[in-house]
C-alpha cells in the first residue's frame, strides 16, 4: 500500500479488497463495514458477518438497501402516529428508530437497511431542507420519503424531483420565485450545492436558471405550476440556449461535466475519509463509473464499499463520528433501545437534529463536529443514555449483555468494547488506565459498566470512526 | 448570498491576519507542553432589546417643549430625570446607566438607525443583525461573518455564545461556524464523577504519542474540553463576587457571562436579549421595569467584570431594533419609530453623549431621525476593540463613532 494519498494508485484503490495474511478479514474489519454503511453491529452481527466475503457483502448490502427503498414508510405506523402531532421534532424520533432497527441480514420483517438509513442520511445533508423553516412535519416527511425512494437510485430523477419538492420549494424561497422578480436562491445552489460546485457557473447562469424556475408554486402542500407566473422567454444557461422550463433548466444542469465528479467526490468523503480532500485521479474512476451508469448511485456504492481504499488505513479511523453515528451507534452495537425522542434532543445538543440541518449546505461534519461544548455534550450523551431509566441492552441491562456475550471481568470487558466502538484501537496504556479505572468504581455491576463506557466515550479515539 | 459571500471569500485572505492568541492550546494532553497563555483578547458582550426601546424615554429631553407636548402622560419631567446634563436626562428607573455614567464608563450615542426605516420588529432586527435589507439573501449576521474572518484552522475554544432560550439571533449565523446557543453552564460541565472520569482521561492523554491528523485534532481537543470544563466548575465554585447582582433574567445571563469569562474561555462573543420594549399600551409601568433590569445588570456586570480584573478587555453593547414614536397613542403606549441611542458600556469608553440628540422639529412620518448609522457603531466596535478590518464584514467602510478611547 503507498504511503501517501497523492501517489495512490486509482485502480489499486478502487478494486475490490480480497483479505490475505497481512490484511485478514476480521471483526475490526467488519465493525469498519458497518460504521461507514451504517451504524454499527452487535457482536453477533459481526460473527455473522466474518462468514461472507467482503465483495459479495458490498453487492448484498447495496441490493438490500435497493429493496428495502421500494418499501414507502408512509405504510409505517409510528410515522403516521409522529405524524399526527404535526411537530418535525417528533419525526426526528422516527427516523432514529429506523435507524436502529435495520437489519444487516436483508431480513425484510424490519423493512429497512442500515445503508439505506445512512444513505438516506446523506443525502438529507446535500439537499439540506429545515424543518424550522418549512414548518411542516408532513412536508418533511414527504421529502425524507423521496430521498429514500432515490437514495441508490438515478441521482437525475432525484433531482428533478426535490426541484419541485414542497419542503424544498419553501426552504429555498422558490414560491416568492415569479416572472417580474425571480428568486435566485435555488437556481444557484442547485449549481453550488447540488450538482456542480462552485467555479462551475456564472452569476449570470443562475439569473437565467432562475426565470426557468418562476411560476413553480406550492398550494396545499402539493407542487403546483403557476403558468402565468413562468417566464417563457429564451434563456442562455451554460452555454445552452432555449425557452427552458424548469425541468429542461435542471436537465442542462445535470449534463454538466463537472456533476459526476463533484458527486464522487462527497461520496468519498462520507463514505471513505474526511480529509485530505481526495485527489481528481482518485475521484475520476468513480466520476466515470457514474457517468456511465447514467448517474446511477448504487453502482458507485458497491465500489466503494468493496474496495482496496475503504478497507486501508486511509479510511479507517479518518472520519469523526457524526452526532447520530455516536447516539445510535453506541445503541446500535450493544443492542440497546432507549427513548429517542430524549435521544434525538441530546443530538441536536451536541450539533445534529435531524430534519433540522444548520443550513441549505447541510452539515459540514469531520472538525466541525468538535469542539469544547459538543466533546462534552458527547460524553454526557453517553453517560445519560447508558443510565436512562427507559434504556435496555438485549432487553435486559449491561449486566446482562455482558454475561452473554462471554465477559467476564474488567480486562475482558475493555478488549471486547475496544474492538467492538473503536475504529482506532486503544493502546496498552489506555487500556491500564481504563482497567485501573474499572477497578476502582464499585456498586452495582451495570452502573460500573456504564461509568467504564461513558469514560471509555471521552477517551480520543472513541470519537473517530 | 450572492455578493456578500464573494466578497467575503475574497477577502479572507486579508483579514485572517488579525486574530492573534486565537491558537489552540494544547492543555493537558501532551506531556511537557507549555502553558496555555492567559487570554487578554478584548471580548465583546451584546445585549439586545427586542420589541423597540423607546430611545426618546430612556435619555429623556425633558426641557424641550414638544416632548412634554407629545408625551402627556409618559413624559419624564426634569424633577424626576436623572441629569446627563442641562437638558437630557435619563428615565428615572435607569439608576444603574446613571451609575455607569458617573464612573466614566458609558458611551451614549444618540440617533443610531439606517436611512428608510423599515419598521418591523422582524424585518428591521435582521436589517440590524445582517446589514442587509430584505431584498438581499440574509444567511449570515454580522458577527457571523466576523467569526468567519478570524477563523483558525483548528480553533477549539468556542468562538461566540448565545446565552438564553430564545431562537439564536441572525447576527451570529455564519457560513462556517456554529454557535452553541446554551441556557446555563451545564452544557460545559462533564455531568458524573467528573473529577474521576477527568484523571482517567488526561492521563490516558499523558502517555499517548500525539496522533497526527484527525486523531491528533481530537486529542488537543479533548485536552482543551476537559480543561474548559475544571475551570468553569472551578470557577463556579470559587467565583466569588462583591457585586449583588438583581434578580432579574437578564442579569442572571450576564452573571453567567461574567462566570464564563472569568473562568479564562477564550470565547470573545457574547450574546444576550432582554425582550418585551413592545410598549403599545401602558408603556410606563412595564418601560420602567425593563429600564430598571437593564440598568441595573449592566451596572452590576460592569463592575463585576471590573472587580475581576476583566473591565479592560469586556465591553458591552446595547441596542434595539427601532425607537418609538415621538407622539404618544391613545393608549398610553407609543408606537413603533425609527432612531433611538445605543449604549456602549465598559471602562474604555468615551463616556458621556455623542452625537446629538435627534431633532424633535424635524421628523420623518412622526419619528425622529437618525443621524448615524448603526454600521458606524459595528464599525467602531469591529476596528478598534476586536482589531478586524470592519469593511468585508460590513460590506463597505463606515465612518467610526469616536466612543471608544484608545
Amino acid at each position: 500500500m503507498p504511503q501517501d494519498i497523492a501517489s495512490i494508485d486509482p485502480d489499486w484503490a478502487w478494486s475490490p479488497f480480497s483479505p490475505s495474511t497481512e490484511q485478514p478479514w476480521n471483526r475490526r474489519l467488519a465493525a469498519h463495514l458497518c460504521r461507514r454503511a451504517g451504524f454499527g453491529a452487535t457482536s453477533k452481527e459481526l460473527d455473522e458477518l466474518l462468514e461472507r466475503e467482503p465483495a459479495e457483502l458490498a453487492r448484498s448490502l447495496v441490493e438490500n438497501a435497493k429493496a428495502a427503498s421500494m418499501r414507502d414508510p408512509e405504510t409505517d405506523a409510528l410515522a403516521t402516529a409522529m405524524l399526527a402531532t404535526g411537530n418535525s421534532r417528533n419525526l426526528a424520533a422516527w427516523w432514529l428508530y429506523r435507524m436502529l432497527n435495520s437489519s444487516w441480514s436483508g431480513d425484510q420483517a424490519t423493512q429497512t437497511s442500515p445503508l439505506l438509513e445512512k444513505l438516506t442520511l446523506f443525502w438529507h445533508g446535500h439537499f439540506g431542507t429545515g424543518a424550522e423553516k418549512v414548518d411542516d412535519a408532513e412536508m418533511m416527511f414527504t421529502q425524507n420519503r423521496l430521498l429514500r425512494r432515490h437514495s441508490l437510485g438515478d441521482f437525475g430523477a432525484m433531482t428533478q424531483e426535490i426541484s419541485r419538492d414542497p419542503a424544498m420549494l419553501i426552504y429555498l424561497d422558490s414560491t416568492t420565485n415569479r416572472k417580474a422578480h425571480p428568486n435566485e436562491n435555488y437556481a444557484r445552489e442547485i449549481m453550488e450545492l447540488f450538482c456542480l460546485g462552485e467555479g462551475n457557473y456564472t452569476e449570470r447562469d443562475i439569473q437565467e436558471l432562475a426565470r426557468c424556475f418562476t411560476g413553480w408554486e406550492v398550494r396545499r402542500k402539493k407542487f403546483r405550476f403557476n403558468r402565468y407566473q413562468h417566464d417563457t422567454g429564451t434563456k442562455t444557461i451554460l452555454g445552452k440556449t432555449g425557452k427552458f422550463t424548469g425541468e429542461e433548466g435542471v436537465e442542462v444542469v445535470l449534463k454538466q461535466k463537472a456533476l459526476p465528479r463533484f458527486i464522487a467526490r462527497k461520496l468519498i468523503r462520507f463514505f471513505v475519509f474526511d480529509e485530505p480532500a481526495a485527489p481528481e485521479q482518485l475521484v475520476e474512476p468513480l466520476a466515470k463509473l457514474l457517468r456511465q451508469s447514467g448517474l446511477r448511485i448504487a453502482p458507485v456504492i458497491e465500489r466503494i464499499l468493496a474496495s482496496n481504499i475503504f478497507y486501508s488505513a486511509f479510511a479507517v479511523g479518518r472520519k469523526v463520528r457524526s452526532p447520530v453515528e455516536l447516539g445510535i451507534g453506541l445503541l446500535r452495537c450493544l443492542n440497546g433501545s432507549s427513548n429517542l425522542d430524549r435521544v434525538a434532543q441530546h443530538l441536536d445538543e451536541i450539533g445534529q437534529a435531524v430534519f433540522y440541518p444548520p443550513n441549505v449546505k447541510g452539515w459540514d461534519g469531520g472538525r466541525t463536529w468538535i469542539n469544547t461544548s459538543t466533546l462534552l455534550g458527547r460524553s454526557n450523551l453517553v453517560g445519560e443514555l447508558l443510565r436512562h431509566e427507559a434504556t435496555r441492552f438485549d432487553g435486559q441491562t449491561l449486566e446482562a449483555l455482558a454475561k452473554k456475550n462471554a465477559v467476564s471481568n474488567p480486562g475482558e470487558l475493555i478488549e471486547w468494547l475496544d474492538e467492538l466502538l473503536l475504529a482506532v484501537p486503544l493502546d496498552d496504556s489506555a487500556k491500564s488506565e481504563l482497567l485501573a479505572f474499572a477497578e476502582q468504581t464499585t456498586g452495582d455491576p451495570s452502573r460500573r459498566i456504564a461509568r467504564l463506557i461513558q469514560t471509555l466515550s471521552t477517551v480520543p479515539q472513541f470519537h473517530l470512526a | 448570498m450572492t455578493t456578500r459571500r464573494d466578497f467575503l471569500k475574497s477577502s479572507l485572505g486579508t483579514s485572517a491576519v488579525v486574530s492573534i492568541g486565537a491558537t489552540a492550546p494544547q492543555f493537558l494532553l501532551q506531556a511537557g507542553a507549555a502553558e496555555a497563555k492567559p487570554t487578554d483578547e478584548t471580548i465583546l458582550v451584546m445585549v439586545q432589546l427586542s420589541g423597540g426601546n423607546d430611545g426618546l424615554n430612556t435619555v429623556a429631553p425633558f426641557k424641550e417643549s414638544a416632548y412634554r407636548k407629545a408625551r402627556p402622560t409618559l413624559a419624564v419631567s426634569a424633577g424626576d430625570a436623572l441629569k446627563i446634563d442641562d437638558s437630557y436626562g435619563f428615565h428615572p428607573a435607569a439608576k444603574g446607566l446613571s451609575n455607569l455614567l458617573e464612573s466614566d464608563r458609558l458611551a451614549i450615542i444618540q440617533g443610531v438607525g439606517y436611512a428608510n426605516p423599515n419598521r418591523s420588529h422582524f424585518e428591521s432586527m435582521d436589517i440590524w443583525h445582517t446589514c442587509q435589507r430584505k431584498t438581499a439573501v440574509r444567511n449570515d449576521g454580522w458577527l457571523g461573518r466576523f467569526l468567519d474572518n478570524t477563523r483558525q484552522g483548528d480553533a477549539l475554544d468556542i468562538p461566540a455564545i448565545h446565552l438564553g432560550r430564545e431562537k439564536q439571533p441572525l447576527a451570529l449565523s455564519s457560513q462556517d461556524i456554529r454557535v452553541p446557543s446554551v441556557t446555563s453552564l451545564d452544557r460545559f460541565r462533564l455531568k458524573e464523577s467528573a473529577g474521576q472520569l477527568r484523571k482517567t482521561v488526561t492521563n490516558i492523554g499523558k502517555s499517548a504519542s500525539p496522533g497526527g491528523g484527525l486523531l491528533g485534532f481530537v486529542q488537543t481537543s479533548t485536552g482543551s474540553a476537559l480543561s474548559a470544563s475544571e475551570q468553569i466548575e472551578a470557577a463556579s465554585g470559587r467565583y466569588k463576587t462583591g457585586i449583588t447582582y438583581p434578580e432579574s433574567g437578564l442579569a442572571q445571563k450576564l452573571k453567567t457571562v461574567a462566570q464564563l469569562i472569568d473562568s479564562g474561555l477564550k470565547t470573545r462573543i457574547y450574546y444576550v436579549t432582554l425582550d418585551g420594549f413592545d410598549t403599545h399600551s401602558r408603556q410606563a409601568a412595564a418601560h420602567e421595569a425593563l429600564l430598571r433590569e437593564l440598568s441595573g445588570a449592566l451596572d452590576a456586570f460592569v463592575r463585576d467584570m471590573d472587580e475581576h480584573g476583566h473591565g479592560d478587555r469586556v465591553l458591552t453593547m446595547s441596542f434595539s431594533e427601532f425607537g418609538r414614536r415621538l407622539q404618544e397613542n391613545a393608549s398610553e403606549g407609543t408606537d413603533h419609530g425609527a432612531a433611538a441611542p445605543a449604549f456602549l458600556a465598559g471602562n474604555r469608553v468615551k463616556s458621556g453623549l455623542i452625537g446629538k440628540h435627534p431633532s424633535l422639529h424635524d421628523l420623518q412620518d412622526g419619528d425622529v431621525k437618525f443621524h448615524t448609522d448603526f454600521r458606524q457603531l459595528y464599525a467602531t466596535v469591529l476596528d478598534q476593540w476586536l482589531g478586524v478590518d470592519s469593511a468585508p464584514i460590513l460590506g463597505g467602510k463606515f465612518t467610526r463613532v469616536p466612543a471608544l478611547r484608545s
